[in-house]
């Protein structure tokens, strides 16, 4: 299997290849099929390398395949690296694709272009893969980007819709501002270390002092990519926008896989951030601060995608928190619990969209639960796993990031414990406002209501068990039983082990569990009363009043970035353009073509045509060659 | 070695097609057979065999530019079906190309002065006669007369060169040549130096360096556009190759005294070129202009001498081949249609959509714009030669390339705007939009892994 992995990311580039190229000449009910199935076959080469892996943790899948670039002393290889990390990030990449690719076959059946919203899928898949097997920042980076564009056209799938391409360009502008923060971190690395491959730079960084100023710089820069990427303060704004793009899409890109690229990033650069404390403090405050900021956000949103949207960046805030406070496996043990519940609740959204006719206003939905028993059970099971109830996954990752956050500091523990608290609440609130109470919305919709196609809910149920079962990774040691992840993950994270803080006492493990377990539950109670029982439905937009319009206005960040930011930068723009281009460099410009327009008038005539002065040409050219180096 | 055997065999049986009367199957013979040399090529990687007496060396050198050269012929058959198949003399020409090619083939990998000069014998005799072979047409006529006329007085330039040197060192063999070049580097005789211009004079009207170009606009829109194909690209990439291959073995240790007058002809080259294609308003002269201002940028590689420099010839001679094959495709139609102005163009992605996008893909690959090959194609020659230290002949390339830009573009602009009366209508076999995918895809894979080609030598 070992020497398969280059198929790993080709699958899905073929996928793409004959659905891009064939595009409409591909039969509709192939062409989502190849799709699906190139992403099977890389997951059953992941498989396969997992395999290779368990059997002994001094087994690392490299392989270098060509030398890419070369200039001077630098060269660059294009070569994989699968360790224990990438392997875990490749099974769920595969893994829930693969079920998303099999769901959309279902959701996007009334779709004209089918082939090309499998191509962008497909290449996505493709770039996200390349992303995480590259063996060097470099070729990351390259994933990195691509998995912006296929972002980027998958928002804007629907490009006659205008608001979806501003969506779309909004996301990939926000994505640059990022990617030149990691630009610049990998020029800082390529200056520091001499290379970009990761055993290089990972082995120059062990050898330094901690507190360097020149790795916080790195590290910070690093983080500010991951804070496009992933949805962090200040340029988390992109994402809720981005649920423009078909429902899938949200659930692959945007929750499961692409914004978590950041997490991969930083446990992949777990040594750099070991040695910058500073910068992880950054990290775990920016975490902090999103996890909380998005959480209140979410209370009052009322567009089923948009809470699962800020629920994400909340999420993301979380997992940053853990990386910040150097629980490396635990950030990525949450990254893949909310793969799976994540996925599993966009999904639902979709099946419930798709039931509704398009509707996304929660205030137009109520009693789903009786139409739609397949998704209401999921979404359930998703709900309680999200919210952290136990045995479900999120319980045991979000248990470890709290227990993680409560020995490094009181304070972050405790914003933390409240964000938690909100995801529960916004979870529930949805829930209750979706699948009970009354039906609000209109005749015809009520008519129209029916649960969703197999192709749709196979996918639901697959993932609902994964959600359920997912947190068994990672048990708390309080359980005696061994934590899978943390030891699976040891060759990869165990340096920065080594300086990590040390565990939370038992009894603050129980009491944290036993706390949880009775908010959870008093919350759930809260929510039910005011929902279900009083029948509460969130006002209409106009009536919103005090901070809880300031929450449904989302803080007016966008509103904020659009005054001091945008308008200042458009009037920059059209001063340079005006004068300094036009008037000054356009002039220059225009010149020296009218120079060589000139020439070319001019000495074209030497052109004659007369063979005559072609040979007098070139005697005279010998007889200047000869006079210049043989006689003088 | 064998691949001579069979570039031989090809044209043996070219002419014994007219004989024995299976004319018709000849094409496909001709395509298998060339696919064939391929891998009968590729099958001698690495082996270094020398054959004859030493009067040739197999290494990886010749190899490669082998298997570009062979590999373009292929393409060029791909490309000219209807110029081939319509024709009486169908089966004179599958033999002259099969000749040609085996010429080129001698002159990437002589061992011994003598075999350079028959290589290229071999190879302009078979061309003078093609660039000739439009009986009817005068232009035709003049174009076979005129490159027969120059190239003779060139090759009298190279001879004499080469009897210069045999004068001075007493031997033909590049090797010993090579022996005697560095045990004397100090008090060479002026005679040998003589010869050394001599044959640079010679070597540069084959490669169409200014100022020995003269001939090259002339000849170029006269011959038949599947002809000047050809010229365009297998023999200059022959030409390059055996410049190259003489300069380095031999003359490398005495590279301060040629290669600044190199550099002056790649200058002038480059600006000489791409100024004049400026002007032209037919697709067949600009492009006869331009491959001028390549043949510039490829002596670039020969300038810098340097460990790098064969990796950039090669690649660069191959991603030019590339993108020529790709815009003779559309030059070949056009001709059909009696109609080689650029403006002819205008409306052209309305009807042929496809091709459009294909073509701008391969023109930004010769204008020399990432991620296609001719980016990297310049950007390796450049390397080599700012490495050797001609820092001001790279900047002379990155400006007149920009002009480069600036008339290839005017070809995509035409391409993509609205039809009027100038407008004519073109049609693509099959196997010719089979070109323009095959050159793309190379382009690209040459575009992103530019190390395979560069390293491989």
């Amino acid at each position: 299997m070992t020497n398969l992995i280059w198929l790993i990311p080709i699958l899905p580039l073929l996928g793409f290849l004959i659905n891009g190229i064939g595009n409409k000449n591909v039969p509709r009910s192939v062409s989502g099929w190849i799709a699906s199935l190139s992403v099977l076959g890389s997951f059953i080469i992941s498989i396969g390398a997992f395999g290779t892996l368990m059997a002994d943790p001094n087994v690392v899948i490299k392989a270098d395949y060509f030398e890419w670039l070369s200039a001077g002393s630098f060269t660059l290889d294009f070569g994989f690296l699968v360790d224990r990390l990438s392997i875990v990030m490749l099974l769920v990449i595969t893994g829930v694709g693969f079920l998303i690719h099999v769901y959309s076959i279902g959701y996007m059946h009334e779709e004209e272009d089918y082939a090309r919203y499998f191509a962008y899928l497909n290449l996505f898949v493709f770039f996200m893969l390349l992303l995480v097997l590259g063996s060097s920042y470099v070729l990351m980076f390259v994933g990195w980007e691509g998995v912006g564009l296929c972002s980027y056209l998958l928002i804007g799938f629907w490009f006659k819709n205008n608001a979806y391409n501003d969506a779309a360009k909004k996301a990939f502008i926000m994505n640059r501002i990022g990617d030149l923060g990691f630009l610049l971190g990998m020029f800082l690395i390529f200056q520091t270390f001499g290379s970009l491959e990761y055993d290089t730079v990972f082995a120059g960084a062990r050898q330094m002092t901690f507190d360097q100023p020149v790795l916080t710089a790195i590290t910070l820069l690093l983080f500010v990519g991951a804070m496009g990427k992933s949805a962090q303060i200040p340029l988390y704004t992109w994402l809720p926008d981005a649920m423009a793009g078909p429902t899938p899409v949200s659930a692959l890109i945007h929750a499961a896989t692409m914004v978590t690229a950041g997490i991969y990033m930083v446990v992949r650069s777990n040594v750099l951030y070991v040695m910058a404390p500073f910068s992880s403090e950054i990290v775990a405050f920016v975490g902090l601060l999103t996890a909380l900021m998005a959480g209140l956000i979410g209370l009052k949103q009322n567009d089923i995608k948009k809470v699962l949207a800020y629920s994400t960046v909340s999420q993301l805030g979380f997992m940053f928190v853990a990386l910040g406070v150097g629980d490396y496996t635990t950030a990525l043990f949450h990254v893949v619990t909310h793969a799976f519940f994540k996925a599993l609740l966009f999904l639902c959204a979709g099946s419930v969209i798709h039931a509704m006719g398009g509707e996304q206003d929660i205030r137009k939905m109520g009693g789903l639960k009786k139409a739609l028993p397949v998704t209401h059970l999921t979404f359930l099971i998703g709900t309680l796993a999200i919210a952290g109830a136990p045995p479900f996954a999120g319980f045991f990752s979000k248990d470890e990031i709290l227990a993680g956050a409560w020995t490094h500091s009181y304070l972050i523990f405790g914003i933390l414990a409240i964000s938690a608290i909100l995801t529960a609440v916004y979870m529930f609130r949805l829930y209750y406002l979706t699948f009970h109470g009354e039906f609000r919305g209109s005749k015809h919709q009520q008519e129209h209501l029916h649960e969703s196609p197999i192709s749709m809910t196979i996918p639901l149920m697959v993932l609902a068990v994964l959600s359920t079962v997912g947190g068994f990774l990672g048990m708390p040691e309080i359980f005696h039983m061994p934590h899978f992840l943390n030891n699976f993950l040891e060759p990869v994270t165990g340096w920065a082990d080594l300086y990590a803080h040390g565990h939370a006492s038992h009894t603050f493990e129980y009491t944290l569990i036993g706390s949880s377990m009775v908010l959870l539950i008093v919350i759930i109670y809260l929510v039910y009363n005011k929902y279900v029982k009083d029948a509460h439905v969130p006002k209409a937009d106009h009536l919103v009043t005090g901070f809880q319009n300031v929450l449904a206005n989302k803080f007016y960040v966008d509103e904020f970035y659009n005054t001091f930011i945008t308008k200042p930068l458009n009037v920059l723009s059209s001063f340079s353009y005006n004068w300094i281009e036009k008037g000054f460099i356009d002039r220059i410009v225009n010149s020296f073509g009218y120079l060589t327009n000139g020439a070319s008038g001019v000495l074209r005539l030497v052109q004659s045509g007369h063979i005559g002065l072609y040979i007098i040409a070139m005697v005279i050219a010998v007889i200047l060659m000869f006079v210049f180096k043989m006689i003088i | 070695m064998n691949i001579l055997i069979a570039l031989t065999i090809i044209g043996v049986i070219a002419m014994l097609s007219e004989i024995l009367r299976f004319r018709k199957v000849l094409y496909p013979l001709a395509l298998t057979g060339l696919a064939a040399g391929l891998v009968l090529c590729a099958m001698e990687w690495g082996s270094n065999i020398r054959y004859f007496h030493d009067m040739m060396f197999m290494d990886n050198y010749a190899i490669a530019f082998s298997m570009v050269l062979i590999g373009t012929t292929f393409i060029w058959f791909l490309l000219n079906p209807a110029y081939l198949r319509n024709h009486e003399h169908e089966a004179d020409y599958t033999a002259l190309i099969s000749f040609s090619l085996a010429g080129a083939v001698v002159m990437v990998s002589f061992a011994d002065l003598t075999m350079l000069f028959l290589g290229i014998e071999i190879l302009s005799i078979a061309m003078y006669i093609m660039a000739a072979s439009n009986k009817m047409e005068l232009r035709s006529n003049e174009s076979g007369f005129k490159y027969f006329m120059l190239g003779a007085f060139a090759t009298g330039f190279l001879l004499f060169g080469i009897a210069l040197v045999y004068g001075v060192t007493g031997t033909f063999n590049l090797q010993e040549l090579a022996g005697f070049v560095s045990a004397n580097k100090v008090n060479l005789p002026a005679m040998f130096y003589g010869g050394l211009l001599l044959m640079i004079v010679g070597l540069a009207f084959k490669i169409s360096a200014a100022p020995f170009h003269f001939w090259a606009p002339d000849v170029y829109e006269g011959a038949p556009t599947p002809v000047t194909a050809y010229m365009a690209t297998v023999v200059k990439t022959a030409a390059f190759a055996a410049f190259l291959r003489l300069f380095m073995t031999c003359f490398s240790g005495i590279a301060d005294w040629w290669a600044p007058m190199l550099a002056i002809f790649s200058a002038i080259s480059m600006l000489a070129g791409n100024i004049l294609a400026v002007y032209q308003k037919s697709l067949k002269r600009m492009l006869a202009y331009s491959s001028i201002s390549h043949a510039g940028y490829m002596l670039m590689a020969i300038v810098a001498m340097n460990q790098n420099s064969d990796g950039a010839l090669l690649l660069y001679t191959a991603a030019y081949a590339i993108g020529s094959l790709s815009i003779f495709t559309l030059l070949v139609s056009m001709t059909t249609n009696g109609n080689e102005m650029i403006n002819s163009l205008r409306g052209f992605s309305s009807v042929n959509k496809i091709p459009a996008i294909l073509i701008t893909i391969t023109m930004l690959s010769l204008a020399g714009i990432p991620p296609v090959a001719g980016f990297f194609a310049k950007y390796y020659v450049f390397l080599s030669a700012i490495e050797s230290g001609y820092t001001w002949l790279v900047l002379v390339g990155v400006l007149s390339s920009l002009i480069g830009v600036y008339y290839y573009f005017r070809i995509i602009i035409a391409m993509f705007q609205p039809a009027d009366r100038e407008s004519t209508q073109i049609q693509f076999s099959n196997s010719q939009n089979a070109v323009l995918w095959l050159t793309v895809i190379l382009s690209l894979i040459l575009g992103f892994m530019p190390g395979f080609l560069t390293g491989s030598i």
